[in-house]
């Protein structure tokens, strides 16, 4: 094991913390330790953590925020609500068809539409549950380094990451009982045809939630407490009973738009051919990705919260890192995220190609362009944020000069990406061009320029992270020379292929084009995948030019944090919508058919402004969570007779929140 | 508190942006289809003009099919003429049949050069009745040749439609199903390319158009519009942008019904 100058935390603070971990002898940066010294030392630090809880109450309370009572009240509220929603869902499915019938297939809410309250209480329980489900994720896995490792930032790092969590799951629980209450009160007779196909999913959904809500508050609260290896089994279980419960929803969700597994009158055959319907699966995966990148950037924002209030060095390098982490957690996932895009799309397509065509090419075509404009702002705040970040790192100077271009290629792929295929024009302008569509941005508008732009795009950001990565390291190995004309060789070849297959799109036929994606899919992850692996070898015991400062970076790249997990939240809203709205009038497509008067389906500008109330409204629970996750750090009140000075009853270094 | 607030600031900020921007786009709302009652004794002409309807409509085939292109790019037959073409698919099999067999079972034969995935449209989620396929065969057999079907024809495959349930037990008439012809004429860009007060525009001025044209040349003119071009116009331009707008796939019988009536009132 290594603790090399490039890892996060050799700025004061980093160095602070190794103090504390290893304080007897005295082993300090880029010094080797054999696995048996860290596990040695990291027990170690265990016994002594164990011990200050055993013996002093602030480590108590550092340790044990809230006493064993209220994890059990909890985990009791939370299935009393998992309970009531089941008991009502299944008396719906067992005894009440009848009188849901006659109550009418449809209600309404007094002031306000019953769609749009279904759905901002649907995508803000979906945010709220992608959240919960992503945070275990890398939480376990940062904790997992700090335990092979053993240095402790990571352990604190991931306990930080892990606070947030109580309060959402929470939330999420409320939010999904109130989802269920309007679905049973709104759409009877579509919650009656679901609960149908689905009753058997509901049993096993309810215990796996009962078990996520012992999981997760005894990760959470057993932190310090279980030995590491129990404690990183609970996340374990956590992430898998989590994910387990996400699989089942998805079914439901997922069955409305390619149903299966049912005749042709809307019966059921066969409930795993419903679960497993065309896009489960890639749904499945492609919400455990997307879910990674919302979670990690809605870490990131809280870091960068923190950080804004911090009052210490120490406290902004701490929440530095902790936003540089989120923001890299979220990038790492917003890569691949296309791709599996892609799948999705090839299964919608695969049921039926007019489902494909209303979603790609018809109704919603238009939706991709602000589609578009998303994702290019998401690229270009997290290069903005890792340019900002290089201004910390000694050395960087050297590769600053690469930015500009970076910038101007990134630019160009977000125009090309956004430029619609059709113009909304003047008369004027429309006589001007000829018609509505542009005779130079008509030829950037098709998919052959769009898959080329957006593959560069991510080709583009990934040199970013390199450049990041090496920013304060210079090669000592022989063959650094080779190695990185062999990079340079690799990235250049990538690009003109990529942009020869883009152009040679425009003169082959629909399905060759439609192939040439895919190459040039697999091209871009063999460049990543293989640059990376040179690069790992290339700096292996590389001079260090200097150290991050942790801590020392503008507040505007805070911003750009907050940028990124606003914008995250808004693509999560709309993707939602189109996903839903592909269906157009039916409940389920082709099957059972809508026949409210909200049959129709919206404008993109109505669509917009709820995604952003939506989203507003998420960020206000999310400030709930934030100002609530950090009272946990909090001390004892203290009587005022007690109290020496004003400090007394202020927050530990972790509640800066609460003083301020 | 006071970074609280600016944050909360700059996310109401972002959002509204992003508001802004989809607002930027095309807005259309579109309509759930609406049922067109077919009788039994229709003629072939009026078989013809529902079976357009349907065509552009509930059908949907237009969402896929497109009219008189041609080219490589195409990732869907083109039905611009095939009225004129179906009779020579299949040997041994009339037009009708073809048209038929293609509607009912679309996967039975598959054209080269495209792939299977159409949807039969007697079944859900389109779920066509025999009597509208039978008028969609009447019009797709118009393009480009004669129609012979008639409702008294018989296909091998009739029988076989299914109609998908409705959640609800009584039809709910669609909120604002009914929007008024001003309304449909700006949603659908019309105002882009015609003025109604006589200036010039990249279409022809349609101040007064009710009297130079009847309700059938008007229908015509909406779902065909290079049926006829005006002298000193371009022809496919109307077409195109009606392409890019969607109009086509989107616009129900009852919109296309206030449309025509409102142009035959100018």
């Amino acid at each position: 094991m290594y603790y090399t100058g490039a890892e996060p935390g050799n700025g004061a603070h980093g160095k602070d913390m190794r103090e504390r971990v290893l304080p007897q002898d005295g082993l300090l940066c880029n010094k080797r330790l054999t696995m048996y010294d860290t596990m040695k030392l990291f027990r170690a630090d265990i016994c002594t953590s164990l011990s200050r809880i055993l013996l002093s109450a602030d480590s108590q309370q550092r340790f044990m925020p809230f006493p064993r009572r209220v994890v059990l009240l909890r985990t009791l509220v939370v299935g009393f609500l998992v309970l009531l929603v089941a008991a009502i869902t299944g008396e719906l499915a067992l005894g009440a068809p009848q009188e849901a019938a006659t109550d009418g297939d449809y209600r309404t809410l007094p002031f306000v539409n019953s769609r749009v309250v279904m759905w901002v209480v649907a995508e803000l329980h979906l945010m709220f549950a992608a959240f919960v489900l992503a945070v275990p994720m890398f939480a376990i896995v940062i904790e997992y380094i700090g335990y092979k490792t053993g240095d402790k930032r990571f352990d604190e790092l991931a306990h930080d990451f892990t606070k947030l969590l109580s309060v959402s799951f929470s939330f999420t629980a409320s939010l999904g009982a109130l989802l269920t209450f309007l679905l049973i009160v709104l759409y009877p007779a579509l919650t009656q045809y679901l609960v149908k196909i689905f009753s058997w999913t509901f049993l096993p959904y309810v215990l796996l939630f009962f078990l996520e809500a012992i999981f997760l508050y005894s990760y959470y609260y057993g932190w310090g407490k279980f030995s590491p290896r129990v404690h990183l089994f609970l996340g374990v279980m956590l992430n898998i009973v989590g994910t387990a419960i996400m699989f089942i929803a998805n079914a439901w969700l997922t069955f409305m738009n390619t149903p299966n597994g049912i005749d042709e009158l809307g019966n059921l055959t066969s409930v795993w051919d419903a679960i497993n319907n065309y896009i489960w699966m890639p749904i499945n995966i492609h919400r455990l990705i997307a879910n990674m990148a919302f979670g990690g950037a809605i870490g990131a924002a809280y870091g960068a919260y923190k950080f804004l209030g911090a009052r210490t060095l120490e406290e902004k390098a701490h929440y530095d890192w902790m936003g540089y982490i989120g923001n890299f957690i979220a990038i790492c996932a917003l890569l691949p995220l296309p791709f599996a895009g892609y799948w999705l799309g090839v299964e919608i397509y695969a049921y039926d190609q007019s489902l494909g065509i209303t979603l790609m090419g018809g109704t919603f075509s238009w939706l991709f362009i602000i589609q578009a404009v998303l994702i290019g702002n998401l690229f270009l705040a997290a290069n903005y944020y890792l340019w900002l970040s290089m201004g910390r790192i000694a050395g960087a100077e050297r590769y600053r000069r690469f930015i500009k271009y970076l910038l101007a290629v990134i630019t160009l792929c977000f125009i090309v990406w956004a430029t619609p295929h059709s113009l909304v024009a003047t008369v004027e302008e429309a006589r001007a061009m000829g018609g509505s569509h542009h005779p130079i941005l008509n030829v950037l508008g098709v998919m052959s320029a769009k898959n080329t732009a957006v593959n560069l795009l991510i080709l583009t950001t990934y040199i970013s992270f390199l450049l990041y990565r090496r920013s304060n390291k210079v090669a000592t190995v022989s063959w650094a020379k080779w190695g990185n004309l062999v990079q340079f060789g690799i990235f250049a070849a990538v690009v003109i292929i990529v942009v020869f297959l883009g152009v040679w799109g425009y003169f082959v036929d629909a399905q060759t084009r439609i192939g040439l994606s895919r190459p040039q899919v697999l091209l871009v992850l063999f460049a990543m995948v293989s640059v990376t692996v040179i690069d790992i070898f290339l700096f292996r015991g590389a001079e260090k030019k200097g150290e991050i400062a942790w801590g020392k970076i503008p507040a505007r790249a805070q911003y750009a944090l907050f940028f990124l997990a606003i914008t995250f939240a808004w693509l999560m809203g709309l993707m939602g919508y189109v996903r839903a709205g592909m269906r157009q009038h039916w409940h389920v497509y082709g099957v059972l058919r809508d026949t409210s008067v909200d049959a129709f389906t919206p404008t993109l500008g109505f669509a917009g402004l709820i995604v952003s109330i939506t989203v507003i409204i998420f960020f206000l629970f999310i400030a709930i969570v934030f100002f609530l996750s950090g009272l946990s750090g909090q001390k004892k009140w203290v009587p005022k007779s007690e109290r020496g000075d004003g400090v007394a009853a202020s927050a530990d270094t972790d509640s800066n929140l609460a003083i301020s | 508190m006071k970074h609280a607030l600016q944050i909360f600031a700059f996310t109401i900020l972002v959002s509204a942006f992003y508001w802004y921007v989809s607002l930027w786009v095309p807005q259309k709302r579109t309509e759930p289809p609406e049922d067109i009652a077919i009788a039994a004794d229709l003629s072939t002409e009026e078989m013809v003009a529902i079976g357009e309807e349907i065509v552009a409509g509930k059908g949907t085939c237009l969402t896929c099919h497109t009219m008189g292109e041609s080219g490589t790019g195409l990732r869907f037959p083109d039905i611009g003429i095939i009225g004129a073409i179906a009779g020579t698919r299949i040997e041994g099999m009339s037009d009708a049949e073809y048209l038929a067999e293609s509607l009912y079972d679309p996967n039975a034969y598959v054209l080269e050069g495209f792939v299977a995935g159409m949807p039969a449209v007697s079944k859900p989620p389109v779920a066509l009745s025999d009597d509208e396929i039978l008028t969609v065969v009447a019009y797709l057999q118009s393009l480009g040749g004669i129609p012979t079907v008639t409702m008294e024809t018989e296909f091998e495959w009739q029988g076989q439609s299914v109609q998908a349930p409705e959640a609800a037990s009584a039809t709910a008439v669609a909120e604002g199903g009914n929007r008024d012809a001003e309304t449909l004429f700006t949603s659908y860009l019309c105002n882009t390319c015609h003025t109604l007060d006589g200036a010039p525009g990249v279409g022809p001025s349609l101040a007064g158009i009710g009297t130079r044209m009847n309700r059938a040349q008007l229908y015509e003119s909406l779902m065909d519009p290079d049926a006829e071009i005006t002298e000193g116009f371009v022809a496919g331009l109307m077409t195109a942008t009606l392409n890019a707008t969607g109009f086509q796939s989107q616009v129900s019988a009852q919109e296309l019904q206030t449309l025509v009536d409102y142009l035959a009132e100018l």
